[in-house]
């Protein structure tokens, strides 16, 4: 009889055992599938990287270093310089930034302090919608839509207006070819706009009750509220919310490929054409014949990948130090 | 002036500007809306879905672009879904608040945020040179580099608004953490997960840059993951770019499908998102 439950508990004991210890196996398997993965993602991105590095030697070995201030870009004759596509790329995502920004935080002003409860929703879903457009959209548009109106309208007020000025007129002048500069810059200053605003609202909306009901109380205007409370209040988070702007903007390919002319010189007016690291990469590639030409192309894209990367990490740092307030 | 009426005038020049604001973000939407209608709607017969890409000054459609676009997208999230939900589990789940959890978070938000167009540089580094040409299997892998970030960040979002409550009762029934996810934590935050891969859908189905040279064209139809696909994106930049009125007739029509399938996904996913938050 002692023998029988004994002989029992022990089947069951080590029936238990089996079970937990499998359990302990599937629980194993899943923690590496899951730090496969992950470690996949790191994996990845080492690859990108290394694979930059590796494919610009050519490049950089050929020029040295001053493949990034070297203006010249001759296929022809195989010497590659930088300095245009970078300047392209700065230029068009400054003028991104002076006009995106602003009416960026315009929206993220009015969608949390003065637009109607009922309205706040279908508005800010509308500017979101802008962020799900594809860059190829807005290449479309601004190729066939955007450049016409630049050439024979805006264009031709800007030559009038500022060209003969001293000073800034040089940065309008020349003829309105409707592609160039500004139009990337115009069309890239609509794209980052739903980024920007959306980062704006999530850090308008950090703000404290207590703190923005104490300033209508005292008194202040709406504006002033805004002026003197929400934005000091925000001030890292909003720069954190250009910088995710900034980032789009610079990376940004195929919207500007269609408007920015494609020309390797560095003109002072922002209506000529130019281009920019993205705009060569996507132009050039498929028609790279010498290696050293291809080798270029990928050091430009890996001087992108750079200044991405740092714009990036400048942004993920100013909207780190607004959460722990 | 009194500084009261003072104080209000620029109050109310502020809001009348960023009303203002408003207003411009809302006309650039209708304008590039309107344009595609207006463009494109002429373009959507049923042969455009039917017939392959044409040569200039024939009739044709975009049906092997729609499919190749269709495949390559399919074929991205397939690969990408799986890993990037694993991922983001291990970033929220066992690595949360950890040194290098953190790191690989910062990793993924760089890949994340990284121009598309150096992700077509790599695919084209790793699987085009070395196969010596130019593949649907490479414009995939391409997409699918793009989509994991996107679904692993939301995977990790999603999971970090599950309740700890959940995971503790879970643990106190004696179920193994592999089960707890896939049958508790998993289930209480699909909704959220499931926006993510939807999110990463659109996101994918609009991307050019890393295809151009990955994928290329194709002017036939072609099933065959192994040779170059048509897909919209590159077949709409190339048409539109061309002198052919009826070549750019077609860019339109595809700029308006490819359009319409992605603000119906993003809305898809907002819709679903919104249900979970109220």
């Amino acid at each position: 009889m002692t023998m029988m439950t004994d002989t029992a508990l022990n089947g069951s004991r080590a029936r238990a055992e089996a079970i937990s210890r499998r359990m302990r196996q599937q629980d194993r398997l899943f923690f590496w599938l899951t730090w496969g993965s992950a470690t996949g993602v790191v994996l990845v991105l080492l690859g990108v990287l290394v694979s930059l590095l590796w494919d610009s030697l050519p490049a950089f070995r050929h020029f040295g270093i001053a493949f990034i201030w070297t203006e010249r870009w001759s296929p022809a004759k195989d010497i590659f310089g930088a300095l245009a596509p970078i300047y392209g790329t700065l230029v068009t995502s400054a003028i991104a930034m002076v006009i995106g920004v602003p009416v960026s935080f315009g929206i993220a002003i009015f969608l949390t302090e003065i637009c109607p409860k009922r309205l706040r929703r279908p508005i800010g879903t509308a500017i979101e919608l802008l962020a799900g457009i594809p860059s190829i959209i807005y290449g479309l548009w601004g190729f066939f839509v955007l450049a016409p109106v630049m050439q024979q309208v805006v264009q031709p007020f800007l030559i009038n207006t500022f060209g003969d000025l001293p000073g800034i007129g040089i940065l309008f002048s020349g003829a309105p070819y409707g592609i160039g500069l500004l139009t990337a810059g115009l069309v890239l200053a609509i794209m980052i706009l739903p980024f920007i605003t959306s980062v704006s609202r999530d850090v308008f909306n950090t703000v404290p009750v207590m703190l923005r009901e104490s300033a209508y109380g005292m008194g202040m205007t709406t504006w002033e509220v805004v002026r003197y409370i929400i934005i000091p209040y925000t001030r890292l988070g909003l720069v954190g919310g250009i910088m995710v702007g900034l980032g789009r903007a610079l990376g940004e390919t195929m919207a500007v490929t269609f408007v920015i002319g494609n020309s390797h010189h560095i003109r002072a007016s922002l209506l000529s054409p130019a281009t920019t690291i993205s705009a060569a990469i996507a132009n050039e590639f498929a028609e790279a014949t010498s290696p050293l030409y291809t080798s270029s192309l990928i050091a430009l894209g890996l001087i992108l990948f750079f200044i991405t990367f740092s714009v990036l990490a400048l942004a993920k740092w100013l909207i780190g130090r607004t959460e722990s307030f | 002036m009194s500084i009261a009426s003072r104080r209000y005038r620029r109050n109310r020049i502020a809001m009348v500007l960023s009303a203002g604001a408003a207003g411009i973000g809302l006309f650039f939407l209708a304008a590039i809306l309107w344009t595609l209608l207006w463009k494109g709607l002429g373009a959507i017969r049923p042969s455009i879905f039917l017939q392959m890409t044409p040569p200039p000054g024939s009739n044709g459609g975009l049906g092997n672009a729609i499919f190749g676009s269709l495949a390559m997208t399919f074929v991205s999230i397939l690969i990408a879904t799986p890993i990037g939900i694993l991922a983001g589990t291990y970033l929220s789940e066992y690595a949360r608040g950890s040194k290098i959890g953190e790191a690989a978070k910062f990793i993924n938000d760089v890949l994340l945020s990284a121009p598309s167009i150096i992700v077509g540089l790599f695919v084209y580094a790793v699987l085009v040179v070395p196969f010596g040409h130019f593949s649907a299997w490479s414009g995939a892998i391409a997409l699918a580099v793009i989509a994991l970030p996107v679904i692993n960040r939301t995977t990790q979002d999603m999971l970090q608004l599950v309740p700890n409550s959940l995971r503790e009762a879970t643990a106190a029934l004696g179920a193994p953490r592999w089960k707890s996810m896939t049958f508790v934590i998993y289930r209480s935050a699909w909704s959220g997960i499931l926006t993510g891969v939807l999110l990463a859908i659109a996101r994918v189905s609009g991307e050019t840059a890393p295809l151009l040279f990955t994928a290329l064209n194709n002017q036939y139809w072609s099933t065959d993951m192994s040779q170059p696909m048509a897909n919209l994106p590159v077949v709409i930049f190339q048409f539109a770019m061309s002198p052919y009125d009826d070549w750019q007739r077609l860019a339109w029509g595809g700029a308006l499908i490819i359009t319409v399938a992605i603000l119906a996904l993003n809305i898809l996913a907002r819709s679903l998102s919104g249900r979970r938050s109220s």
